[in-house]
């Protein structure tokens, strides 16, 4: 896989040091929903190729971009490397290098297909990829009829890119199951090869049926339609369809995931046609409960109804309704048990406690709808739709990202893979939820939902607008960066690390060495970002920063104030100019953050203080010895005039004597 | 430990007895030497007794311990008596002689002015040296009060108290 290049190593404008983005050159329903622009191979000319820009909070598909490149799938249009494309206005954009379609997409000239060309051009080459996807654990997640293309008359399709966007954020709500279509766009998660089974059926039944099922719906009444009628009868309707392809459609359209042929099954139609998976019908209530005007009689719609309307949840809850239907209409024991078991944990914490009511609806959706993804007050994802759900709440904010901080903090995947343990690996899950919430509840600005969200995002670039423009999606990428911004000094505002660089960092340098903070407790912001920087510097071996270095010396002021010799700081200050000239960061801090010299600083002033006490005792004790000494001279004084008198005495006896 | 410490209370210090018991022998030594000066040398210790007079009216009327201003009279006076008692020696120790240099103005004032200067030394000489002392302090704060400054200046310690002056 080709990735970016450090900046300055790569020839300039190109894509991995290999691909030239022409965006002068749009190609239109190329990219499956993302804007799609020509590219060519500087080193090798052979296929058409694309470039996929990426939207600003909408990560690209890190494990199918690694995976996938350098191999040869036939029948699906493989990325090939991603990167930084600089944009005619002088400004970044990430950019992921695909192979371009061979001619126009299905939906191009709509028109009711026939079965044989269906199962031969369509319903072959694309189980093929699929199967080619899902040996590596992979997903599709982008099929559908705009985002299939053919060469021409009678050849294979070829299935499109979807690769440069979140997992189904393009998918119209008919082609995806009603567990996933219920989710943000954002939030759908890799899910499983089944989901690419399901849209693969839909896809076939558009072209059988010549324009998309269910038109004119909204995407509310589609899923609607499906959880209430099962997807079959809710897409076929009325519609005739061959007995051979009807029959494919039933096992590609079975709501749970499990009973969906496999790829590999679909090569063979005619042995797939008999593979059938009876599905038990759901147990029909005697009456229906109401929910917000709707009437529900299954537990599916239910819990549907659940997610769309908690608080009517929580009332019914409450008022003992919902048991009552549960235990005398649905007649379901085993089912009722279970809800009262949630309804009584919930009932051990405080009734105002909205986060509880919260964690009871995710509960009783689970219980109900063992299918149904995670529903958190009018909220559904998929767990695997976290990460690229956090990169649209960096860039909406407000109400969502509020949402999806709750979920983290209070572990509501774990809660509700212990809902559903058999329909999903509870203990991964759980183990993930935990470290999520580790980093959600790390102080400081290397923890938050910032650092959730990189985490999550390996190829999300840093949101910083520090960066001006550049992205950056490498930790290698981001000190280049910097000093890009540090050649401005009127963006010189503040520290060079705010709190998006530093969760980025954190994110980006999980399991390395030193991939925590490694100071002292007391270090202020001013040296730990240094700290963090230089130890960039010196991990990824990077050039000499000038720039960057000034700008970090201009704002240590505060450090250098920690010292407590005020001559030394004015040498520090000076020295740290000095040294900011070579660009070498580690420099820097080790004139800051070096303990022998801090040591003596800290000695220096409690000398200074010792002194300054024996000076204070002595003043103040010569102020307040001023009664001694006017005693002591007194004595003093009479001696001496003692002392006088005797000496006169003495030499006038002397004279007297001597004559 | 208590006697060892402090004496109790109405014990006499060790230290009392003995300084009182030789002051009060040396006032009788002292008393003794007088009796036998005015008994044996009449007008020797009559012009004494008048060339001393201040020293001995300012004996009387001092309140402080010691009696220094006094001792200081009678030290200088006694310096200005030696030359008329040696002159009264010289003259044969007779009572008239000893009243004519009582009578002689310039004898009795010469005796007198040295007391007097005795007094002025006792009075000036505390003063002097309390100026001294005074001085000293002064400067000792003064280079105090510069250490204090510097110690702030360099270590940003905060600045102390205002400065008190000497007393």
């Amino acid at each position: 896989m080709a990735d970016t290049p450090a900046a300055g190593s790569a020839p300039p404008g190109l894509v991995a040091g290999q691909f030239r983005v022409d965006f002068v050159a749009p190609l239109r329903d190329a990219g499956g929903g993302v804007e799609a622009f020509a590219a060519h191979d500087e080193q090798h000319s052979g296929a058409a190729l694309m470039a996929l820009r990426l939207g600003r909070f909408a990560p690209a598909r890190e494990r199918p971009i690694t995976l996938l490149a350098g191999l040869n799938i036939p029948g699906l249009l493989l990325p090939l490397a991603h990167g930084v494309a600089a944009l005619p206005d002088g400004t970044e954009c990430g950019v992921v290098i695909c192979q371009a379609p061979p001619g126009p997409s299905l939906a191009a000239a709509p028109r009711a297909w026939s079965e044989a060309e269906l199962l031969a051009s369509v319903l072959k080459p694309a189980a093929l990829a699929l199967d080619a996807l899902a040996a590596r654990g992979l997903t599709h997640r982008a099929l559908r009829p705009d985002n299939i293309f053919r060469a021409g008359p009678g050849e294979a399709v070829v299935l499109g890119a979807a690769w440069a966007a979140p997992p189904a954020s393009h998918q119209n709500a008919v082609f995806e199951p009603p567990y996933v279509a219920a989710c943000r766009p954002a939030g759908r998660g890799e899910g499983s090869i089944a989901d690419d089974i399901y849209a693969l059926g839909v896809t076939l039944l558009t072209l059988a049926l010549g324009h998309p099922p269910l038109a004119g719906l909204d995407e509310g009444a589609v899923i609607q339609r499906k959880l209430g009628l099962g997807s079959y009868a809710a897409l076929i309707g009325e519609a005739r369809l061959p007995g051979l392809l009807s029959d494919l459609l039933r096992g590609m359209l079975a709501e749970d995931p499990a009973h969906r042929p496999p790829p590999q099954a679909l090569l063979d139609p005619s042995a797939a046609r008999s593979r059938r998976v009876a599905a038990r019908p759901p147990r029909r209530a005697q009456r229906p409960l109401m929910i917000a005007g709707q009437s529900i009689w299954e537990a599916r719609t239910l819990a549907h109804a659940l997610f769309r309307h908690p608080e009517e949840g929580v009332r019914l809850v409450r008022s003992l309704h919902l048991d009552h239907w549960l235990r005398r209409s649905l007649g379901d024991a085993a089912l009722t048990s279970r809800v009262d078991e949630v309804v009584r944990q919930r009932g051990e914490q405080p009734p105002d406690d909205r986060r509880a009511d919260a964690t009871m609806v995710l509960r009783l959706v689970a219980l109900l709808d063992p299918l149904a993804p995670l529903a958190w007050r009018g909220l559904a994802l998929w767990p695997d739709g976290l990460g690229p759900l956090l990169a649209v709440s960096l860039g909406e904010g407000g109400e969502l990202a509020g949402r999806l901080e709750e979920i983290i903090d209070s572990e509501a995947v774990a809660a509700w893979a212990q809902a559903r343990a058999e329909h999903c690996a509870a203990p991964a899950l759980r183990q993930g939820a935990q470290q999520q919430r580790l980093w959600l509840r790390r102080g400081g600005p290397s923890g938050g939902l910032a650092r959730v969200c990189y985490a999550l995002n390996p190829l999300l670039p840093c949101a910083s607008p520090l960066l001006a423009g550049k992205v950056v999606a490498r930790l290698a990428d981001l000190l280049p960066a910097l000093e890009a911004t540090a050649q401005h000094p009127e963006r010189r505002q503040g520290l060079p690390l705010d709190a998006p660089i530093a969760a980025f960092i954190a994110a980006r340098q999980d399991g390395r060495p030193g991939g925590e903070r490694g100071g002292a407790a007391s270090d202020g912001v001013e040296i730990e970002s240094l700290r963090l920087l230089a130890r960039l510097q010196e991990s990824f071996a990077a050039p000499p920063l000038p720039g960057l270095a000034a700008w970090l010396a201009e704002q240590m002021g505060p450090a250098i104030d920690t010292w407590n010799h005020r001559g030394r700081r004015a040498e520090l200050a000076e020295h740290l100019r000095r040294l900011a000239r070579t660009g070498q960061l580690p420099l820097l801090l080790a004139l800051l953050d070096n303990p022998d010299t801090r040591a003596a600083d800290a000695q220096g002033l409690k000398q200074a203080r010792a002194a300054l006490d024996r000076i204070n005792s002595e003043r103040a004790r010569l102020a307040a010895n001023a009664r001694a000494r006017r005693a002591l001279a007194t004595t003093l004084g009479h001696e001496i005039a003692l002392g006088i008198g005797m000496t006169a005495l003495a030499a006038s006896l002397g004279w007297m004597v001597l004559g | 430990m208590k006697a060892v410490g402090r004496p109790a209370r109405g014990a006499k210090s060790p230290g009392a007895g003995g300084g009182a018991a030789p002051r009060r022998s040396l006032v009788w030594l002292q008393g003794l030497a007088c009796g036998a000066l005015a008994t044996l040398a009449t007008p020797l210790a009559a012009l004494l007794a008048v060339l001393l007079l201040p020293g001995f009216l300012v004996l009387l009327i001092d309140r402080v311990p010691g009696k220094p201003v006094a001792r200081a009279m009678l030290l200088c006076g006694a310096a200005a008596s030696v030359a008329p008692a040696r002159q009264l020696w010289d003259h044969g120790l007779s009572m008239d002689n000893s009243l004519d240099l009582i009578a002689n103005m310039l004898v009795v004032s010469g005796a007198w002015a040295a007391a007097a200067a005795g007094w002025l030394l006792a009075e000036l000489a505390p003063v002097v040296v309390l100026l001294v002392l005074e001085a000293t302090t002064r400067r000792r704060l003064a280079e105090l009060r510069g250490a204090r400054a510097r110690l702030a200046a360099d270590w940003g310690l905060a600045a102390a108290e205002d400065d008190p002056g000497p007393g």
